[in-house]
């Protein structure tokens, strides 16, 4: 019998919070279980079926998903058992921190406890509830009793779902998120080097490296992050999201390059830094077929490669340089109206 | 010598000079008056040449340069150190906006070394320096030497005219010779152009340019069948005046 286990983390409910560190918690929980569904900001479903052999009862499965969670941010977290996606968010819901000392608040529901619940549990909107009163009904056991023909005769498709509900059965499966992935290469140096731009060889090889690992799948990096360890200062690392998915290690590795030069000219830095290692990584990996589009239009192709160099001019430079001429109205009755100068934005 | 066998003897230099002296011609970007691809006797503006415009019309044969070398697939810049760029101007003549890249530099300093990334990128075919109310920075003279490496073409507008006239391997002065006018409306001029200095042709062709205000694409083709030179407004009347009247 399928077993989900719902986690919710209230905290993460809350609007505004910032940074939400849901991702790296969903990438902790995968070594519980690697199906886990992204429900929404703060709600996530892990198919825990079979798990009992390995981890033991569901309370303790549900404590291990808890104490993965908390080490990535210790936050509070309510945790429910079901057969499918209805009862264990609903058994998250009616979880209630345990007086015993229980690590997490944690609920098992099954179909048989559906019957002396309130129907107000059930997703309705307000006019369905009042016509449920209207009618007398008040719990989920006598909403499920009713015949499915009378409920759809007096409240439609929606009533027919919400009597599914209240008996228990919910078909809709688990959808498994595809965790991101993230490729990475490291070089360490020995003696340090001297400057940054000594590493740029290194950063080149290391991209074509990369690169290479990925043209083989068809695939190519949205962004890159490099890292600098430094001998006597904090680490320098800068981050570059590219115009579009590119498997252009020479480009990519000039790009990086130059976000560096001038993250390390911002620390004002007396003297060239000692670079001990290097730590690439590429992530937001893309099909790569949209760069076959320009070859419809001569200039299209090579402006895509103009893009590159226009970056390294804005680190370099700053904003408010670089921009582009648009017909912003193109019947306009003045001439100077039709078009405008737009700022060539990241 | 008479005057006529000097300018024969001067012609005759000239070509030898092309074909011996000064080795092979480099290619070369159409400037958009194939009259001025004439004077300069190799075909447009050389790749990797710097090349001062200086005179009356600069700004419209360096727009129609661009639009012409955007025709042939070509990526172009405007390097506007005036903030005075107009595109819908720079539409009129024919430049297609979507493939123009817009610089605004903050001084003369910043215009040339935004110029110098952009020689040293390759990408762009061919762009337009203009200075505008700055004086020529220093880092001019590198410009030809990076250009040369990268194949692409700078146009040079400035007012400086000596210390930029010295980075520049191409010269052009242009000298405005008439306006022309359909009715009472000025539609353009006609300037003389003088090729003062050439890096690989003798310097000296002249060409004569009509250089239209392009008052809508439509009737551009009409304009040099409608239009006729007034030679008596340069002399005797200031344009405005015309315009006025």
């Amino acid at each position: 019998m399928t077993r989900l286990l719902c986690l919710v983390w209230p905290d993460l409910r809350i609007p505004g919070v910032d940074p939400p560190p849901f991702e790296p918690m969903l990438d902790a929980l995968d070594d519980l279980s690697p199906r886990i569904e992204a429900v929404d900001l703060g709600v996530a479903l892990l198919d825990v079926t079979g798990l009992g052999p390995l981890f033991g009862s569901e309370p303790r499965i549900a404590a291990r998903a808890a104490a993965l969670a908390r080490e990535v941010a210790p936050l509070p977290l309510r945790a429910g058992i079901g057969e499918n996606r209805w009862l264990s968010a609903l058994a998250a819901r009616l979880a209630r921190p345990s007086t015993s000392g229980a690590p997490v608040a944690f609920h098992a529901l099954e179909r048989s406890a559906l019957a002396g619940l309130p129907l107000t549990l059930l997703p309705a909107d307000l006019a369905t509830r009042q016509r449920f009163v209207l009618f007398g009904l008040t719990s989920m056991g006598e909403l499920a009793g009713l015949p499915r023909s009378a409920v759809g005769a007096q409240f439609g498709a929606v009533g027919e779902r919400l009597q599914q509900l209240a008996r228990g059965q919910d078909p809709r499966p688990l959808n498994p998120r595809r965790r991101p992935e993230r490729l990475t290469a490291r070089a360490a140096f020995e003696p340090p080097l001297e400057g940054i731009g000594a590493a740029a060889l290194t950063l080149r090889r290391l991209c074509a490296e990369l690169c290479d690992q990925l043209h083989a799948r068809h695939l190519a990096p949205g962004r890159a992050s490099v890292a600098l360890r430094l001998e006597d200062a904090p680490q320098l690392a800068v981050e570059q999201t590219f115009p579009e998915p590119a498997l252009e290690p020479d480009w990519i590795a000039r790009l990086l390059l130059s976000r560096m030069e001038a993250a390390a000219r911002l620390r004002t830095m007396e003297e060239e830094p000692r670079v001990v290692g290097i730590g690439l990584a590429f992530d937001r990996l893309a099909d790569p077929a949209s760069r076959q589009l320009p070859a419809f239009e001569a200039q299209a192709g090579r402006w895509e490669e103009l893009r590159w160099s226009l970056e390294r001019m804005r680190s370099r430079f700053g904003e408010g340089r670089l921009w582009r001429a648009v017909h912003a109205r193109p019947t306009a009755a003045l001439p100077e109206h039709r078009s405008q100068l737009v700022d060539i934005g990241p | 010598m008479t005057h006529q066998a000097l300018a024969d003897a001067l012609e005759l230099l000239r070509d030898k000079g092309l074909q011996q002296g000064l080795g092979p011609m480099p290619p070369a970007l159409p400037s958009g008056q194939p009259g001025l691809d004439e004077a300069l006797r190799t075909g447009g503006w050389p790749r990797g040449s710097l090349a001062l415009l200086d005179g009356s019309g600069a700004t419209t044969l360096a727009l129609g340069s661009l639009a012409a070398c955007q025709q042939r697939g070509g990526l172009v810049a405007w390097i506007d150190g005036d903030a005075s760029f107009d595109p819908a101007t720079a539409a009129r003549l024919g430049v297609r906006l979507e493939w123009l890249l817009v610089v605004r530099p903050h001084d003369a300093a910043e215009a040339v070394e935004l110029a110098a990334w952009l020689a040293r990128a390759g990408t762009i075919d061919a762009f337009v320096l203009d200075l505008g109310r700055f004086e020529a920075g220093r880092g001019l003279d590198r410009l030809p030497a990076l250009l040369a490496r990268a194949g692409g073409v700078g146009l040079l507008l400035a007012r400086d005219r000596d210390a930029a006239g010295r980075a520049a391997s191409v010269r052009v002065a242009l000298e405005r010779r008439a306006w022309l006018a359909v009715g009472r409306d000025l539609v353009g001029q006609r300037v003389a152009a003088t090729v003062v200095r050439h890096r690989w042709a003798l310097a000296g062709g002249r060409a004569e340019l009509d250089l239209w205000f392009a008052e809508g694409r439509r009737i551009d083709p009409l304009l040099p069948a409608l239009a006729a030179p007034l030679r008596e407004l340069v002399e005797e009347r200031p344009a405005l005046r015309v315009l006025s009247a």
